[in-house]
């Protein structure tokens, strides 16, 4: 749409809410006996294709607790707080993108 | 992909960990229940949590291809069958021929430290809404 940088930019923003939705899944299931703690590969996830569907894995080499449970609240408030800010950080840069197609829209009106 | 569905993840997690805390609540309030409706003393009840999809009306085909992400629900309260502890009262109304009554098997202790996890649970689910209620809100900066 506006360009390249703003397709990036939207696609990260994808990855970040799905992200944050398995996050929101994790802390959800912190109690669950026998749950796996799952995950995106985020780096691979982002060079690949936009448009594609995300390869969901559980996470291993997480302490697991006598019920079979390795959610740790600990790693999962982290990236809770991580990928808002980076949430944040793209947004206000989608921000700036926008506003200057604005600027150039409105160039004609002050004239 | 939505966000907003995330918003019914974490709120299966508060409903989940409040009928936890209703359940804990309840056997700490009966630790000396000697009499319920089925006869016999109080038994200590519990929960079994288990992962389930979060009820979202606008769940879209993308979370299907992605095995939609999972909430939480209460699979089944269990109830301790573990022999009640015998007290030596003979004065009880409910003692038997020998002057034992049958008191619940609970340990405060162990209720009290499930209810304070049950709490900083609900407040884990409480920080992960309030993050992606953030992400809304800044999504939806980028129209003004």
């Amino acid at each position: 749409m506006l360009d390249p940088v703003a397709g990036k930019l939207e696609h990260y923003m994808d990855l970040l809410s799905i992200r944050q939705k398995l996050v929101a899944s994790n802390i959800a299931n912190a109690d669950t006996p026998g749950y796996q703690t799952r995950d995106i590969d985020f780096q691979s996830e982002y060079l690949t294709e936009i448009g594609e569907t995300p390869q969901v894995r559980e996470v291993s080499g997480l302490p697991v607790k006598n019920d079979g449970n390795n959610v740790s609240l600990d790693r999962e408030s982290r990236l809770l707080a991580e990928n808002d800010l980076r949430f944040q950080v793209a947004s206000s840069l989608l921000h700036s993108q926008i506003h200057q197609v604005q600027l150039a829209i409105d160039v004609d009106k002050a004239s | 992909m939505s966000l907003f569905s995330v918003l019914s993840i974490g709120a299966s997690g508060m409903a989940a960990q409040r009928t936890r805390a209703e359940i804990l609540v309840e056997n700490l309030a009966n630790a000396e229940t000697t009499r319920t409706p089925e006869g016999g003393p109080y038994r200590r009840k519990d929960v079994v949590f288990e992962s389930a999809p979060a009820e979202s009306p606008f769940a879209s085909l993308l979370d299907n291809q992605m095995q939609a992400p999972e909430g939480v629900s209460v699979s089944q309260v269990i109830t301790d069958t573990s022999a009640p502890e015998r007290r030596y009262l003979p004065g009880h109304p409910d003692a038997d021929a020998n002057g034992y009554v049958a008191f619940p098997r609970i340990n405060p202790a162990e209720d009290m430290v499930d209810l304070m996890d049950a709490a900083r649970s609900y407040e884990a689910n409480i920080a992960s809404i309030g993050a992606v209620k953030d992400m809304i809100e800044r999504s939806l900066d980028l129209l003004r």
